[in-house]
Parts: structure tokens; sequence; C-alpha cells
């Protein structure tokens, strides 16, 4: 499914040479894997899972996706990737508090140029697997943050990604959450055969995956 | 995304911040009502300019004695003894015989009575002249002849106004009607006999004139009223004079057509170089080039649109940079949101248009709020008697929400591409 080799990710600083999050990752994963990414706070996680989901570029090295060297997509060719490929879960969730859980959910269909009705029903038959259909209407400021984080779910899978990108998706929540949370990304990985890779920080959560690749320093650890 | 998806997000945030929005409309829906009442007016303008210059003749050239109150000094005052003559009118036909038209004419005010009906009334003395512009009507019995000005005849035309098919709002309440023309239209003139002054005189020809609407002169409107009465030249001189100035051969005024416009610059030099030769320096006349009095005429309506053009591109300008403001402070307060579109597929066209869409939505809701009020104004002012507001045209409410909507569009590039252009990443970490 992907394929990194030699990524490495530097930020500029404004003093000296640069600040290098990645010094030359390595990893592949294979189609419905789930695995998880984790280490340490700023080893590089998110800056890895970001590259991952076509949010930034590598400074150096090659991504591939599907056996595509995506890594010097422009613009519009990586929006396209994110709306089409892949689906996000975020941390603080990042849902949009002007608009309902529906409308949250299906905004990626209409980012893909589906027609509202349509878009509307593809989403009721996906919140109803994260269980927020009696929900739908409400105003996502009106949530629980385990509810958020589910419409979070709800909004990734909308677009029928081929993988599901998770940054600390349970970072955020209780423990009871968490489990919920937790319960589902499992749920998808077995059901329909979805490859997940989730970063986290927690032990424990990264051991209940099938593959833990471990990161310190922005390289992969042996 | 679709268009009406993001027209639905551009309702929404418009929506969303209703004051906001409200005060960038503002100041585009008046700059969208001065350029409503300046086309109206520029339209208006140039249609009567045209009509008029259409029934006066292409290369109309007037030529009028000087009023005592134009002389310019108290000599010029005292010199200006002669009057334009007849006698003046026909050197000057003589001397370029191939001018169209060489028309004098004499006014007079006289009491007009044919045993039921008394009323001043204005007379014009003319020659068969008369006939070779503006000729609108249609004659019944027959006009003023060659014969009838060389012998002086008692004869006289009257001229009966067609009324309107349909009364537009504006003249509904245009009070004034002339006695005159209503008895006119109520009782046959032709034929019978009578007064004008102390003199009887035949009505041997009634000119109808054709519905207003389908009467050039009907546009002209001011300046250019004449008297409905008309009478062979040399009879008004003969039977109708008073004393002084306008004893004997005086006339009032000669009307000349050249035919042409490109020739009205030379005649004008030569009928001036002609009468200055019969009188000398006694004779103080003006000779003005007819689209120069039309000119004239409109020169304060002029000035009053430029003001109000002016008024208007300003509104306008500042309703583009409020709608620029607004939608720039926009973008600093939804920069997450940019983010998270982002993050969630929508490429930088998605975000662009958004921005876009919702400025040009800003200035078309101002634009037709603007039109609806101008709208308004003008039909008021039309209401109100103003010839000018008269004719709104079908395209200038589409030009000013045009105008309206292209502001929002212009504003809005600059504010869009900044929105369009910022890292995903970045804007999601943004709190
Ligand atoms: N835009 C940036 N500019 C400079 N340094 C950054 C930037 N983003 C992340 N970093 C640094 O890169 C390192 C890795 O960050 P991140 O990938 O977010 O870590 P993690 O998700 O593992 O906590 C951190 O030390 C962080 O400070
Ligand atoms: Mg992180």
């Amino acid at each position: 499914m992907i394929k990194c080799l030699n990524l490495k990710k530097i930020y500029p600083l404004k003093a000296g040479a640069g600040y290098a999050a990645l010094q030359g990752v390595d990893i592949s994963v294979e189609k419905g894997e789930f695995i998880s990414i984790c280490g340490p706070s700023g080893c590089g996680k998110s800056t890895l899972l970001n590259i991952l989901g076509f949010l930034d570029t590598p400074s150096e090295g090659r991504y591939f996706f599907e056996g595509n060297d995506v890594s010097g997509f422009d613009d519009s060719k990586r929006a396209f990737l994110r709306r089409s490929k892949v689906g996000f879960v975020f941390q603080s969730f990042n849902l949009l508090p002007k608009l309902s859980v529906i409308e949250n959910a299906m905004l990626p269909l209409l980012y893909l140029g589906k027609k509202r009705k349509e878009a509307m029903e593809r989403t009721k038959a996906i919140l109803d697997k994260v269980g927020l259909s009696a929900k739908a209407e409400n105003d996502v400021m009106e949530l629980s943050g385990g509810e958020r984080q589910r419409v979070g779910l709800a909004r990734a899978l909308a677009n029928e990604p081929q993988m599901l990108l998770a940054d600390e998706p349970t970072g955020n929540l209780d423990s009871q959450n968490s489990a919920q949370v937790m319960d589902l990304l499992f749920d998808i990985n077995r059901s329909s055969k979805m490859t997940i890779v989730m970063v986290t920080h927690d032990n424990k959560l990264a051991q209940m995956t099938e593959r833990i690749i471990r990161i310190k320093d922005g390289k992969v650890e042996k | 995304m679709r268009f009406s998806e993001i027209l639905r997000i551009a309702l929404l945030e418009i929506k969303g911040h209703k004051m906001r929005s409200f005060l960038s409309f503002f100041s585009i829906s008046i700059g969208v009502i001065s350029i409503m009442y300046t086309l109206t007016l520029i339209y208006s303008m140039n249609f009567r300019l045209k009509k008029a210059v259409e029934v006066a003749g292409p290369g109309r050239i007037n030529v009028e004695l000087k009023k005592r109150w134009e002389a310019q000094s108290d000599a010029e005052k005292k010199e200006a003894r002669e009057a334009l003559t007849y006698a003046d009118s026909i050197a000057i036909k003589k001397a370029f015989p191939e001018l169209y038209m060489v028309s004098p004419y004499k006014d007079k005010w006289v009491e007009f009575s044919d045993g039921y009906f008394t009323d001043y009334v204005s007379v014009r003395g003319i020659t068969t002249q008369w006939k070779k512009r503006g000729w609108v009507y249609k004659l019944r019995g027959r006009f003023i002849n060659e014969y009838d000005i060389e012998n002086a005849q008692r004869v006289c035309v009257v001229i009966k106004e067609g009324g309107w098919m349909k009364k537009p709002k504006w003249m509904k309440f245009y009070s004034y009607s002339d006695p005159l023309q209503n008895y006119v239209k109520h009782s046959e003139l032709l034929g019978k006999t009578i007064k004008l002054g102390n003199g009887l005189y035949k009505v041997i020809g009634v000119l109808e004139e054709p519905p207003a609407e389908k009467n050039p002169r009907s546009f002209v409107g001011v300046g250019m009223w004449e008297p409905k009465v008309l009478v062979p030249i040399t009879t008004a001189q003969k039977f109708l004079s008073g004393w002084g100035d306008n004893a004997g051969d005086a006339i009032d005024g000669i009307h000349v057509d050249t035919g042409d416009p490109a020739t009205i610059e030379k005649y004008k030099r030569q009928i001036e170089q002609a009468l200055k030769s019969l009188h000398g320096k006694n004779l103080r006349f003006n000779i003005k080039d007819y689209r120069e009095v039309m000119k004239d005429q409109m020169a304060d309506k002029r000035r009053d649109m430029l003001t109000v053009m002016i008024i208007g591109i300003i509104a306008i300008l500042s309703g583009g940079i409020g709608i620029m403001n607004v939608s720039l402070a926009a973008i600093y307060s939804r920069i997450k949101e940019i983010g998270i579109r982002r993050s969630i597929g929508a490429g930088r066209k998605d975000i662009m248009l958004q921005f876009m869409t919702e400025a040009m939505l800003l200035g078309f809701f101002g634009g037709v709020a603007g039109v609806i009020a101008g709208f308004a104004g003008i039909q008021y002012l039309a209401y109100k008697g103003d010839q000018n507001m008269a004719m709104l045209s079908w395209w200038m409410p589409l030009a000013a929400v045009a105008a309206a909507v292209f502001t929002g569009f212009a504003a809005s590039i600059y504010p869009a591409r900044t929105a369009a252009k910022l890292d995903p990443i970045e804007a999601l970490r943004y709190e």
C-alpha cells in the first residue's frame, strides 16, 4: 500500500541550519494492515503522518503510494489524493463548529463533487455505523468529546478511503471514550479490510495493533 | 465542490455576519443608485438632443436679435437700434440659394376669439419655409402659400396637439393644459373665421400633431415651445405689429438649416458677414449653432450628473474597499476553518472560489438593493414631472448590478488568493 524510503523533513529555523524532524525514515505498510506509530512526544510522529496523508511534503526521500511516487506532487494533486484516497482523524477533532454533525461528516463528499442529497444519504449510513444517527442534526458544539471524535471518524470514512490515518485519535478522550473509539477502529479494519495507521504515544494502545513502528528522534527504532 | 454548495456556504457566511455584510452592501447600494441615476440622465439627454436635432434639422443655425439685456456695454445698448428684418432673410436666401431652409419668424401675443372662446394666444408669422423642418403633422385644409405671403392675406393655420395614446405616469400630474388646445380639441375650426387682435382671419388649415409618443417634438422639451397659431409673416408685420423695434419690417429671428452639420461653421461666418454688411454696427444679433443651444440648455443637468457620478464612483469604491477589508478580516478569523477544509480535500481553487463567491454575492445583494431603491427614486422623480428621468431602460439595472458584482469580484481577488495560498498544516495549527 505505502512504502517510504529515507524520508527526511527539515523545518527551517530562524537561526541555524534548520531542524530535522525526520532523519531518514523507511517504512512500509501492506493493504489491510492496522499498524501504530509510537514514540515520545516531539519525536516526529505527526510530521510523518502528515506526509503519509498528503498534507505535507518530505524534504528528501521517496514516498510511494499504491506504487506511485507522490513525493513530488504539487498542491492540487495532493488535494486530490486527500479527498479521494485517505481519511484523516485528528487528536483535536478539527470539526467546523458552525455546521451540524451530518454536515461536518459529509464535507469530503461535497469536495468530491457529490450532490448534497447523495452525500446526505451516504453519510447517514456512516453515522449509523459510528452510533450517531440520532444526533445527525445536532450542532457539533453540543456533543461530548467522544461523540465529536466519532464525527471525526465518520468524516474520515465518508469518501470511502483506501487508508485511514489517525493522529492520537484518543489523545483528548477519557478511557471509556477511548475504548469506544478504538473498538470502532478495530471494527472498521476487520469488516472492510481498511488499512489503518494510528499515531500514539501510549504503549498500551499501540500494543493492541498488529504491528508497531517505534520512532525516536526522527528515526525508526530497530 | 459543486457551485450550489459554494453558494450555500457563502450565503451562510453572509447571514452569519449580518451587520458586517450590511455595511459593505450599503455603500455598494449607494453607488449603484447613483450609477442608475447617471445612466438615466445621460441616456435621456442624448435621446432628447438627438430628437431635437432631428426636428430642427441637422445643419440648424438660429439667428436672433440680441436682447437688450444681453448687450455687453452701454454703448452697445444704445447702438443696437436696428431690428432684424424680413428683407434680411430674403437677402440671405438670395446670397446662399443652396441653403436648405431660411425660415424667418415673428411672434405676437394677441387676443384670439371666435365668438365662443376668447383667450390671449401667441401667434407666429412664418413663410412657406417653415414647412421644411419638423413637419410631423397631418394637414387638413391647406397650408399658407406664397400668394398668402406676397399679399399679406388674413389667413391662419392652427396646430392641434396630438395628446398621448397612453399618458405616461410622469405626465399625469403635470397640471398645465393650454386653454386654446382644450378648445381646439373639441371644436372644428377649419373654415371658420376667427378674430386675432383687431382683425378677422380665415382658418385655412389645421395641422394635427401625431400622438406625443410618436412625435419627436414632445421629447425636445423646454426652449422648443412654439406658438400654435401660424399666419403669413407679412400679415403679422402688417396687422399684428406693435411699435418701436417691433414695427415695420422687423422680425424676431431666422431659422436656417444648411442641410449638413459639416457646413454649419462656414455658413455661420458667411451669414454673419452678410448681416453686418447690411446693417453695419447698428444690428446686434446672435448667431448660434443649434446644437450649442441645446447643449447650453442641458449644461446644468450635465453638472448635476457629473456630481452624482463622482459620488457614485466614490461610494462603489468604498463599498469595494469595505468588501476587501471584510474579506481579509474574514480570512484571519477563518484560518482554522480553511485548514480543516484543506485537510479533508478542498483544493486551492475551492477556497478561492468560496471567498470570491461570497464577495460577489455581497456585491450582488447590494446591487439589487440599490437597483430597487434607485428604480423607486427615479420613478418618483419622473412622477414629479422630471422629464429627464422618464427614460429608464431595461439594461440600466443590469449594468448597475453588473458593476456591483464586478466590484465584489475585484475586491475579493487579493483576499481570496491570500486565503488559497495558506499552507494546510500551518492553517490547521492556527488557534
Ligand atoms: N512547522 C514547524 N517548524 C519547526 N519545527 C517544527 C514544526 N512542526 C514540528 N516541528 C518540530 O518537529 C518535531 C516533531 O514534531 P511532531 O511531528 O509534531 O512531533 P510528535 O507528533 O511526535 O509529538 C518537534 O520537535 C517540533 O517542535
Ligand atoms: Mg503529534
